[in-house]
């Protein structure tokens, strides 16, 4: 018998309390796991596939940015490399969130339990992908652009927790808009086109004008793009300065987002 | 000793559309300064109390859309009231719907680590209790098929397993038992009585009548989300069944019943 001190006491203004959602913690890792085993699972070559389109993206991107329109970036694949992947794995959980409540819909009017597991475990499941990635990109640079492994290598941890912060905080609302009206899945994949453009991706940040540089790097993705280019890229440290502008972006992205998450969650329990 | 659930004037509405049902009509309503208009609501439950003790089963009986379910769903704390509380002490359980919280493409083992998981149980408390989970479902080797092959019967055993196995101080189910054949309800009925005798409170939403009056030791009878008449099981299971048989009662409950919106389900396909 679990304890009877577990008293729960629910009224119209209950949200949960935050600790549940550490209370289940168990089924955030089986949602982890069951994510990526679904996915590696139904394919012989499994991981091979989802790493194949990326790469083809890359050499496509390169073969046009280098010789078609001549992006003034000297090692360009390498560049390319080291914010690819950022954004990858950052579009695609933007655009999960359009999705996890309606796929969950049934687990969670059969079960009490905090729906920011969902978000968190799929956000999860890409950055897991996404680390093996940066992985397999260190190692590619260090053999062929540094020949040598840099210190900046240091910060990398820091730039993939605040990475996770700002995109689980970017699909908090996504998620709940996306329950409320129907056609917010059809409306992200073009904002999420056009912030590829304004997203430092296939150009870099010095080639954006002085005159409007301060109003692009409100763009949280320019900030944290800047940051993998300087500590992959050029292999040095960033500016304390960037640092903390992103970690500022980041941090009320998820403060933000978790609140209105919060929010609106029960609303979503009964509409998905 | 406090009851360990507890339902003080609880009330909860479903409205349909809930909100502005795309982002679209809402930009042009608001553009053109039209107010989008809340909907009626489309079910109310309302003034709802309940207090359940160690040791007692509470039944809840009604037709299709009487809000049975809701009611079951909100102690579970899968809904949030509109008004009024809900106290539990303990561990909640819940089999609301067949098959749910189970996922079709997992093996049954794979679904009763997830299931637990989604029960508040540990993974080391899962492990420890898998074969007794597999014993009392009768699954059998089948235990490493995905649960899409299931039978609705081995799905039901399968879900009631694992929630008895959660030893849970509160028991919810919805219609668990239904499609059970007749030796494991009975074997059903004898765990749950032995559950309760450790001092666990049930809940018990069927059709089924004669369960009703076998283990409940209070009926509540529910109308269009209103509770029309409470009490001692058979005075109240009577009462119910007289006014399905009488003409007239029949006629009202069979027109609640086909009211619009008396299921908050169909909102999940909007």
């Amino acid at each position: 018998m679990a304890t009877l001190d577990d008293v729960r006491v629910i009224t119209p203004r209950s949200r949960g309390r935050m600790s549940d959602v550490w209370r289940f913690r168990d089924l955030y890792r089986s949602l982890v796991a069951r994510d990526l085993a679904v996915k590696y699972q139904s394919s012989v070559l499994g991981f091979v596939w989802t790493l194949l389109n990326p790469l083809l993206m890359l050499a496509v991107l390169t073969a046009v940015f280098t010789h078609v329109i001549r992006v003034p970036i000297e090692h360009y694949w390498a560049f390319l490399l080291s914010g690819y992947f950022v954004w990858n794995c950052a579009q695609q959980c933007l655009s999960s969130a359009t999705y996890v409540l309606h796929q969950h819909a049934s687990l969670r009017r059969s079960a009490a339990f905090p729906s920011e597991i969902l978000l968190l475990s799929a956000a999860t499941a890409k950055h897991f992908e996404f680390a093996i990635e940066i992985g397999l990109t260190l190692v590619a640079l260090a053999i062929f652009h540094h020949h040598g492994v840099p210190n900046s290598l240091l910060v990398l941890p820091a730039l993939f927790a605040l990475q996770f912060f700002l995109v689980v905080g970017l699909m908090s609302p996504i998620a709940v808009l996306s329950v409320l009206f129907r056609d917010v899945q059809h409306a992200l994949p073009l904002v999420i086109l056009a912030l590829f453009y304004v997203s430092p991706v296939f150009y870099s940040t010095d080639l954006v004008p002085e005159s409007v540089r301060g109003l692009y790097m409100l763009n949280p993705f320019a900030g944290l793009l800047s940051l993998y280019h300087a500590v992959l890229f050029e292999g040095r440290f960033p500016s304390a300065g960037l640092l903390g502008w992103v970690a500022i972006l980041a941090l009320s992205s998820y403060g933000v987002g978790y609140a209105i998450f919060r929010r609106y969650k029960s609303l979503c329990v009964e509409v998905a | 000793m406090r009851p360990l659930v507890e339902c003080r004037n609880v009330g909860k509405e479903f409205r349909y559309p809930p909100q502005a049902a795309s982002l679209r009509e809402w930009f042009i309503r608001t553009v053109r300064g039209q107010t989008v208009r809340r909907p009626a609501p489309a079910f109310r439950l309302s003034g709802f109390d309940l207090s359940v003790g160690r040791g007692s089963t509470v039944s809840i009986i009604g037709g299709n859309g009487s809000g049975k379910s809701t009611v079951l769903r909100l102690i579970a704390g899968i809904y949030i009231p509109s008004e009024g509380e809900i106290r539990t002490r303990g561990r909640v359980a819940a089999v609301v719907e067949l098959g749910m919280g189970l996922h079709p493409e997992l093996t049954g083992s794979e679904n009763v680590h997830l299931y637990g998981t989604i029960l508040g149980m540990s993974r080391s408390e899962t492990r420890a209790r898998f074969s007794e989970i597999v014993d009392f479902a009768e699954i059998g080797d089948f235990i490493h098929v995905p649960i899409k092959y299931y039978s609705s019967g081995m799905l039901s055993r399968l879900a009631f397993s694992i929630a008895m196995a959660s030893e849970p101080d509160i028991l919810l189910l919805d219609e668990a038992m239904a499609v059970g054949d007749q030796a494991f309800r009975e074997r059903c009925g004898e765990r749950i009585a032995e559950h309760l005798n450790g001092g666990a409170a049930a809940i018990i939403v069927s059709h089924d009548l004669d369960v009703v009056r076998r283990y409940a030791s209070e009926v509540i009878w529910l109308e269009a989300g209103r509770i029309r008449m409470r009490g001692e099981a058979n005075e109240v299971v009577d009462a119910y069944l007289a006014s399905m048989s009488g003409a007239e009662p029949a006629a009202d409950s069979e027109a609640a019943s086909s009211a619009p919106g008396q299921q908050p389900e169909y909102l999940a396909e909007a």
